[in-house]
């Protein structure tokens, strides 16, 4: 025995030193490399990277133990058939040590991103499953391609299950892939204001794994598949704007017609029951044709003017009573003595009154008006042009028109709002000089609409 | 005691937002809960045929899938107490009447008698029409709120008819008129809500144009020649002789023809009449076509009003006339007379045209066939209007804020 390590003491030292060589050398490049990547995640905070290290810092070792042994061995002294053999058990040991550290990286990075967007633990199951038998299906193809086993029908084999499983699940991939992107925030984030083309809009207020939920404006949540979403065109208008100091909380009015009893047939009692008459009647009469033929760019006649004509043929105070510009009038006090002033002086010249015809009296009707609270609510300038394509022409025409003239609050609601709660100064005097009388309301709900819009 | 026989609604209260938009379907939500809790009671005096059980038959299922209980009720009669409310109608219509003290007398007997046969759930109580309007006698006993919906004309009532029902409404606690010239001398809060159509009903609904095809074919009908239709019952009231003498004066310059559509009713001999004289002063026109319908001809009449070119009402007297609200709904340019609750709906130049004459009414005419463009525009505003005003979501709206209204007496209600 000692004379034979005499004479091969160099076939054994040789193959040694090179295991212990190359050891070493992988142990410091390992040492700096692992070093470089900790400070590297430490800045970034990656928990993906810290995973990464924990799992692989100790096999690393080991791979670099089989690395070793496989130059020894292939610098040693050995047959080559032995070599052969010899290379091929340690890199079947490296393939199944490989792919058993790449089952445990995958199945915590699957945890780790799944948990983050609240995936349910079926996903994780099923994701952490399809990877680990993908990676064992890949190591087996290797090891039988390194004990020359026929590739060609596993491959086919393969092939065809693959192209089954897409099949499959063709429906399902796009999802997928669209929620992996919601969940990265490429296309939308959480807090940015989408609108589907289902006519659905809102606030995104979570995007799990499945679905993403958005509040409505006025306060609905919904919740849209990830699936539904990928089919549908969706705008995004991104973050939300300034907010108001106090949101616009858009009321409704909806009216009724109760006839007062009240009729004239000519125009002295036409005057003299003006006169007595409550404001909401005056109200009716001076708005029923804006709010009836509120399609039409309306006439902005009022009723009184419209009788004198078609019942009494009074032309010249017809023209008058129509040329009265309601929107110069703070109050309807103020208008009806307008109203009155303009058929007393009319009167004055006239020696013999005309009668209205049988069934053509005026009849006096007053407006009988429920407001009501709409579950829309305005915080800022986008949500305001958004509700406004929403509310009825009842909630347009009850924050222009009645809150100027009825309620008496000097200005329209909208102009107010915006001046004071958003400091929107110019685009509240932009609103509040719009005769509202010359617009039909969807025509006047346009304009206010894209005024709001040129300043957002 | 009768009541509604329960039968599923085909129509959904959503099926109308397409029609007048979401957000005043919605507004009809938000009005609705405010009254949740409220059992509203219809009493009327038939389920089938006529204009109020029509609207009924709509409306109770809508007011209910809204939330709000609705039941509906009819009293009961003998042929003698119907043949008495004929001559109520008749009277309060302006025509004269014969009535008698025995038929007062019979009228309120059938009141009792339905007043110990009928349950009275509703915390708001509509009664529709003169037949039960004496229910209201034992209203200090049934408790809650009650409003007389007079569907009809009542502008020129038979003075004694009116004396003897106004002793009964004055103890209503509001009335409601379908136009502001029916207002009378009363007590009580007077409100005004116009009748309405249904847009989804058989004689509304949108047709396909082979349907529309099959049903002209089937009257022997024809697109060749402009089409001037007129919808009414057999009526002197209507003035299908005035109708005829307008078309022959348009005639003269335009190939048109004429078709004067509507039914002869078993309870008035004079219809019969009427359409013969009719046939006679057609004289055996070819481009005049005379179609005497069954009651159940909705669809059919459906499709002539959607096949017509220019659709005419030339009443001498009309309540309402729905036929110009159906006519409107379609889009046609509509020919109509400047009388009762017309005017309402047809605004002379904007939604229509309206006319005093057989002279005037051919004028319109001659407009309307040489200017297609200007009946489009007529038309389309015409749609418009019955959109706002005259279909059955909005008078839906008016039940809900009048008792709204009648719980509060102000002229702004904040909620």
């Amino acid at each position: 025995m000692v004379e034979w390590l005499r004479f091969n003491w160099l076939s054994i030292a040789v193959p040694v030193l090179v295991f212990f060589g190359v050891f070493f050398i992988s142990l410091w490049l390992r040492r700096i490399v692992y070093n470089a990547l900790e400070r590297w995640l430490k800045e970034r905070r990656a928990e993906i990277g810290k995973i990464a290290i924990s799992v692989t810092k100790n096999p690393f070792l080991h791979w670099l133990l089989i690395l070793g042994l496989y130059i020894a061995l292939q610098v040693s002294v050995l047959a080559p058939q032995w070599k052969s053999l010899g290379g091929e058990i340690l890199a079947s040991i490296f393939i199944a040590y490989f792919g058993w550290i790449l089952i445990r990286l995958s199945r915590e990075f699957i945890a780790l991103c799944l948990n983050k967007v609240k995936a349910p633990n079926q996903a994780i199951t099923a994701t952490t499953t399809i990877t680990q038998i993908v990676i064992v299906v890949i190591g087996v193809l290797m090891l039988l391609e390194l004990w020359g086993a026929p590739m060609v029908p596993i491959i086919i084999a393969l092939i065809t299950a693959i192209v089954v499983a897409i099949l499959i699940l063709r429906d399902v991939f796009p999802g997928m892939l669209f929620s992996f992107q919601l969940i990265q925030g490429r296309q939308i984030k959480s807090g940015d204001f989408i609108r589907l083309e289902s006519g659905d809009e809102g606030y995104v207020e979570e995007i799990t794994w499945r679905n993403t939920q958005i509040r409505t404006l006025d306060g609905k949540t919904i919740i849209i598949p990830n699936t539904k979403l990928v089919k549908t065109t969706v705008i995004n208008y991104g973050k939300p704007v300034k907010k108001a100091t106090e949101p616009f909380h858009f009321s409704t009015r909806l009216h009724l017609k109760e006839l007062t009893g009240l009729k004239a047939s000519n125009l002295s009692q036409l005057v003299s029951r003006l006169k007595e008459v409550p404001d909401a009647v005056i109200y009716y009469h001076t708005h029923s044709f804006l709010e009836e033929y509120q399609f039409l760019t309306p006439e902005p006649a009022n009723d009184f003017a419209l009788w004198v004509e078609e019942a009494l043929g009074y032309e010249i105070l017809a023209e008058r009573l129509a040329s009265i510009d309601t929107f110069e009038f703070p109050t309807i006090g103020a208008l009806r003595q307008r109203i009155i002033g303009v058929m007393q002086d009319f009167l004055a010249g006239v020696t013999n009154e005309r009668e209205a015809p049988q069934d053509n009296e005026f009849h006096f009707i007053k407006s009988i008006d429920v407001v009501l609270p709409t579950p829309y609510v305005a915080h800022d300038l986008r949500e305001f042009i958004d509700i406004l394509r929403k509310i009825s022409i009842n909630s347009l025409y009850f924050h222009i028109f009645e809150a100027k003239l009825r309620l008496q609050r000097g200005t329209n609601d909208f102009s107010m709002w915006l001046e004071d709660c958003l400091g929107e100064k110019e685009l509240a005097e932009q609103i509040a000089r719009l005769d509202p009388y010359n617009y039909t309301l969807e025509n006047l709900r346009e304009t206010v609409f894209q005024l709001c819009k040129k300043k957002l | 005691m009768r009541k509604a026989p329960a039968k599923a609604s085909k129509v959904n209260i959503r099926d109308y937002e397409p029609i007048v938009g979401r957000s005043y379907i919605e507004e009809l939500r938000m009005l609705a809960d405010k009254l949740s809790g409220k059992t509203i009671q219809n009493i009327n005096s038939t389920f089938v045929g006529g204009g109020v059980a029509e609207i009924l038959s709509h409306l109770v299922p809508l007011l209910n899938q809204l939330g709000i209980d609705t039941r509906w009720h009819i009293i009961t009669g003998e042929t003698q107490f119907f043949e008495v409310t004929k001559k109520f109608h008749n009277a309060l219509h302006g025509k004269i009447e014969h009535v008698s003290d025995n038929d007062f007398a019979l009228f309120l007997e059938t009141t009792e008698k339905n007043l110990s046969e009928l349950e009275f759930p509703g915390d708001i109580l509509f009664i529709h029409d003169p037949q039960p309007a004496a229910l209201i006698s034992k209203k200090k006993d049934i408790g809650g709120k009650w409003i007389w919906r007079c569907h009809i004309d009542i502008s020129h009532p038979d003075s004694k008819v009116w004396q003897f029902l106004k002793q009964y409404i004055v103890n209503y606690d509001a009335v409601v008129f379908s136009s502001p010239n029916f207002v009378q001398e009363l007590p009580i809060r007077q409100f005004f809500a116009p009748p309405s159509i249904d847009p989804l009903s058989d004689k509304n609904k949108e047709l396909l144009p082979e349907s529309i095809d099959a049903i002209l074919a089937k009257y022997g009908l024809t697109r060749d020649k402009p089409m001037i239709l007129q919808v009414s019952r057999f009526d002197r009231l209507k003035d299908p002789l005035g109708v005829i003498q307008a078309f022959e004066l348009v005639r003269k310059n335009f190939a048109c023809q004429l078709v004067l559509a509507g039914g002869t009713a078993s309870d008035d001999p004079e219809s019969q009449e009427v359409l013969e004289e009719v046939r006679e002063r057609a004289g055996g026109n070819p481009d005049i076509h005379i179609l005497s319908m069954p009651p159940e001809s909705d669809i059919d009449i459906n499709a002539l009003q959607t096949a017509a070119t220019i659709i005419m009402q030339k009443s001498l007297r009309e309540g309402f006339a729905l036929t110009i609200t159906e006519a409107l709904w379609k889009a046609k340019p509509v020919v109509a007379s400047a009388v009762g609750g017309i005017p309402l709906q047809i605004r002379n130049k904007f939604t229509g045209l309206l006319c005093h004459s057989v002279e005037g009414a051919a004028y319109a005419l001659r407009q309307l066939l040489a200017n297609p463009d200007y009946g489009h525009w007529l038309g389309h505003n015409g749609r418009e209007h019955v959109r706002q005003h005259f279909l059955i979501t909005r008078e839906i709206k008016d039940y809900l804020l009048m008792i709204l209204a009648l719980e509060r007496n102000e002229d702004i209600i904040y909620l």
